[in-house]
């Protein structure tokens, strides 16, 4: 199935549980370790929904977001904070434009996937050349 | 007219879901980049009996449609009636910005009511927009802290001592369906 979920985590234990989620759902996911590896994808051809993480070492998701902006990466895709942050940081300042949405973890899944499938949605229309 | 940011695709779904046709322009200033802004607009439309459109430079507000504003301009309203999309630098980190749209507003006509309100996001933006409308004498509404995604703009807003009502999305669309049955317009059109 060709995917258009991508997880950025450094926490393997959540891209585990997040994958197991989604594969009952029937939905494939693609997981990323970490900011370069997500631009990495993102440079292969990858667009989609991001479910990206702040805290991570080396790049966060803040740093990761500007890189992916920066690049000229972003257009295609939806990118939604998944964090244990209650409320953002400073860093975020001069990219609101670029984050949809901002969920706190834990969360219910049931309205997680709701979202999802609206971002998926946004996406699809376009595809669609409507 | 409507400050939003992150988490505000969602919130003005819910929202406009919510509001029958009213009497009323809408002009939705959200955070988004040029490239998201017509998806967004596009999926309001799903939800809503009013016609949902991005704002055109030059063009007027009519009563009963929901105006976007495009990623990558500033939006104003001259005469409170006729929108002016402007570049220039960002203001409060964004744009377009609700603080910039928001100020452009002049004191209604009589029969004229301006509504603002301030929806889920980060940052203060919106906050002067709600004081300048508070003093032309509008109606001004927040979103609380339980129902926001991220309670930044609203509170900022809230802050200032010049919201009436903080209130969960879905009072704040029961909230717009009474005041929007006992006046003429949000904003004087000119249709």
């Amino acid at each position: 199935m060709d995917s258009r979920i991508m997880i950025v985590d450094d926490e393997e234990m959540i891209r585990e549980a997040a994958e197991m989620l989604f594969q009952a759902e029937g939905i494939a996911l693609i997981t990323a370790s970490s900011g370069k590896e997500c631009l990495d994808y993102l440079e292969s051809g990858f667009r989609g929904v991001i479910l990206m993480d702040i805290m991570m070492p080396e790049m966060d998701g803040w740093d990761t977001i500007r890189q992916i902006v920066e690049k000229g990466l972003y257009e295609g895709n939806v990118i939604v904070m998944l964090t244990a942050m209650d409320a953002p940081d400073e860093k975020m300042e001069g990219l609101q434009e670029y984050v949809t949405d901002y969920i706190t973890k834990p969360f219910y899944i049931q309205s997680l996937l709701d979202s999802i499938r609206y971002y998926l949605s946004l996406l699809q229309a376009e595809g669609d050349g409507a | 007219m409507i400050g939003v940011s992150t988490g505000g695709p969602i919130a003005l779904k819910r929202l406009f879901a919510d509001l029958p046709p009213l009497n009323a322009a809408f002009v939705i200033v959200l955070h988004i980049p040029p490239g998201m802004d017509y998806r967004i607009a596009r999926s309001l439309s799903a939800v809503t009996a009013m016609p949902v459109a991005l704002a055109e430079d030059g063009g007027y507000l009519r009563r009963g449609h929901i105006y976007l504003a495009p990623g990558g301009f500033h939006l104003k309203l001259e005469g409170n009636s006729r929108i002016i999309l402007e570049e220039g630098p960002r203001v409060n980190f964004v744009q377009p910005s609700a603080d910039v749209a928001m100020k452009s507003l002049l004191k209604p006509l009589k029969r004229g009511r301006i509504i603002g309100v301030i929806l889920t996001g980060m940052g203060k933006d919106g906050a002067e927009g709600i004081r300048h409308i508070k003093a032309l004498g509008g109606m001004t509404i927040a979103q609380d802290q339980k129902s926001s995604a991220i309670y930044g703009m609203p509170k900022a807003a809230s802050e200032t001592g010049a919201v009436d009502f903080v209130f969960p999305l879905d009072k704040i669309s029961r909230k717009l369906v009474e005041l929007l049955s006992n006046c003429e317009s949000t904003v004087p059109c000119n249709d």
